[in-house]
């Protein structure tokens, strides 16, 4: 749900500060943690009771004093000694002495206000992108660079050859080619030029899920000769996944899987019975993706493994309110399995029979009841508790249909913490 | 105060919003006129006008009928043409599909059901109360015939006014 601001002209907000009226307050929606963490102004006199009660609150570690920070021992002097010259322990006692103890321990403290970091960083090192991004020099470019010609790469190769030392081998050669330069001018402008693109953060096929990228790879990405069965079964099924459906291998490990229904049928010919799996599986990410595929197969694990994959390739997002139950009850019917899915409280539990449980699971659904009234056919109930999840409507959507506005009241009221 | 009339009314305004019909027509009577001027008043339709046999000219801009069309007056009612006033309604309709879900009776013409103000209230917040279930999904209304008129069940509880249970529209 969206909580816009009320529009208002451009041109008042240039004499705001003369206007004598109070503006009308809006509630604020963000967590206002940093002011909730402050102090109140007045020191309140239930302050020892609150505190035994609140123990949730983290232990503050005691602050360091001026007198923590002492001077140097005469063993500690001794011992100093032994690593620096005269001149440095003259400069060490220099330093000692001109630093107040007072300076040292206010410095040491952990900073306690509201803009203080939230994490630990002795903010020695450069971070591209949060600090800035790391650039070659412009003085590297160089605008007079021209292209080798013929003549230039022959002086190179003759001026190796009169370089070359006695025993010279291929790698010689090799490393010859390599650091043998195509332009002339400036060595940089070819090497390292500047850039006023943003520089690439990551190296090739690497991304920010995946940063060691070499140690992810499976044996046969590295092209080792000896592959493991594992490897092998990956090579075929899953890696043909993750082409179509985009996934790394990381994110394909966390959606969740489950075969919910198997059995055999049998297709009659005049030649005979001809039997085969059947299998119906459910795919998620536990965060709002859910999928249904379905697949036959002469072999049962085949089916197993094709009708998984197609759940993940069929995924779709599923409407959730507050991420925990759905919105309004459903209902759903295929063939003659009639089944209604009811919303619930927070905290109520998924009290579901058990391919709805599983389908909830994998969808991230936490909070849901259902009835599933005539057939309870497990494929068919598995079908129409898909069909019921997906046929649900977005209140927004229908506040615009009707011409009316919508508010959120629970989100208004726990001031968008729910 | 029919409910034969009215349950035809529902199932016939079902059947419209199915073949997707941008106009429908619904016999004219006291109770239908006020049901469908609350149903407009919670944006379920777009128009609700009493024409006779044949739809009414359309608004040049809107597109249907309405009542404040200038060009093309809609035809006063009198004490002659009263009989063949039928009422028009404009149906709304939201990607693809129809603002005005299934409207089903509460209330049956053999059984008619009754609601207090405190009865309202809990069925506004979702608990199902003598047979009658409560408002538990989002555009759902309840509509109940009050000695003040045909209004929502909310609308009812801010007046604390209780009334015969009409028909719900999901």
């Amino acid at each position: 749900m969206s909580f816009a601001r009320p529009a208002r002209c451009l041109f008042c907000s240039f004499s705001r500060a003369a206007t004598p009226v109070t503006r009308i307050p809006r509630r604020q929606f963000h967590p206002a943690t940093a002011l909730l963490n402050e102090k109140p102004k007045v020191p309140d006199i239930n302050a020892s009771k609150t505190q035994a009660v609140n123990t949730s609150q983290p232990e503050k570690k005691p602050e360091l004093k001026p007198e923590d920070f002492k001077e140097y021992t005469e063993e500690e002097k001794a011992a100093l000694a032994k690593e620096y010259s005269k001149a440095q322990m003259d400069a060490v006692a220099a330093g000692e002495a001109a630093i107040d103890p007072k300076d040292l321990a206010d410095q040491f403290n952990p900073r306690q206000d509201p803009l203080h970091f939230r994490y630990l960083d002795d903010f020695s090192v450069i971070e591209p992108v949060i600090d800035r991004h790391v650039r070659n020099p412009q003085s590297n470019t160089d605008y007079n660079w021209k292209p080798k010609s013929e003549e230039d790469f022959a002086e190179d190769l003759g001026k190796y050859i009169a370089d070359m030392p006695d025993e010279a081998d291929n790698i010689d050669f090799m490393r010859f080619l390599d650091e043998v330069r195509v332009t002339r001018g400036k060595e940089e402008n070819e090497l390292k030029p500047h850039s006023a693109l943003v520089p690439e953060l990551f190296g090739p096929g690497e991304t920010v899920d995946e940063p060691r990228i070499e140690e992810q790879k499976s044996a046969f990405e590295r092209g080792e000769k000896e592959r493991s069965r594992v490897a092998e079964e990956m090579s075929e099924g899953h890696q043909n996944l993750l082409m179509t459906t985009g996934y790394t291998s990381s994110q394909a490990q966390n959606i969740r899987t489950k075969v919910l229904v198997s059995h055999s049928v049998v297709n009659q010919t005049r030649l005979g019975k001809i039997r085969r799996q059947y299998c119906l599986a459910v795919a998620g990410n536990q965060k709002g993706l859910l999928g249904i595929g379905e697949s036959k197969s002469d072999e049962g694990t085949d089916a197993n493994i094709q009708a998984k994959a197609r759940a993940i390739r069929n995924m779709q997002p599923v409407p959730r309110y507050e991420n925990r139950t759905v919105y309004g009850d459903l209902t759903g019917k295929v063939g003659a399995v009639e089944l209604k899915l009811m919303h619930r409280p927070p905290g109520f539990g998924l009290r579901v029979q058990y391919l709805i449980w599983e389908m909830c699971r994998a969808a991230g659904i936490r909070d849901l009841s259902a009835r599933v009234n005539r057939s309870r056919n497990p494929m068919n109930t598995v079908k129409a508790t898909y069909k019921a999840l997906m046929s649900q409507r977005d209140p927004e959507e229908i506040a615009r249909a009707r011409g009316k506005k919508i508010v959120d009241v629970r989100k208004v009221y726990y001031a968008n913490q729910v | 105060m029919s409910l034969v009339n009215l349950a035809a009314v529902c199932s016939h305004l079902n059947n419209a919003t199915s073949v997707r019909l941008g106009l429908t027509s619904i016999p004219n009577s006291k109770m239908h006129l006020k049901l469908c001027l609350a149903l407009q008043n919670s944006g379920y339709i777009s128009s609700v006008v009493r024409g006779g046999p044949t739809p009414p000219p359309a608004h040049p801009l809107l597109g249907y009928p309405a009542v404040n069309n200038k060009v093309d007056t809609i035809e006063p009612i009198t004490r002659q043409n009263i009989a063949s006033r039928r009422i028009w309604l404009g149906l709304k309709y939201w990607q693809n599909e129809s603002v005005l879900g299934k409207m089903s009776m509460v209330s049956k013409p053999t059984r008619r059901i009754t609601m207090t103000v405190s009865q309202l209230r809990r069925i506004v917040r979702g608990e199902d109360v003598e047979y009658v279930g409560g408002i538990r999904s989002p555009g759902e209304s309840l509509y109940l015939s009050t000695d003040r008129g045909i209004m929502e069940a909310r609308e009812c509880i801010e007046k604390m006014l209780g009334g015969l249970v009409l028909c719900r529209v999901l």
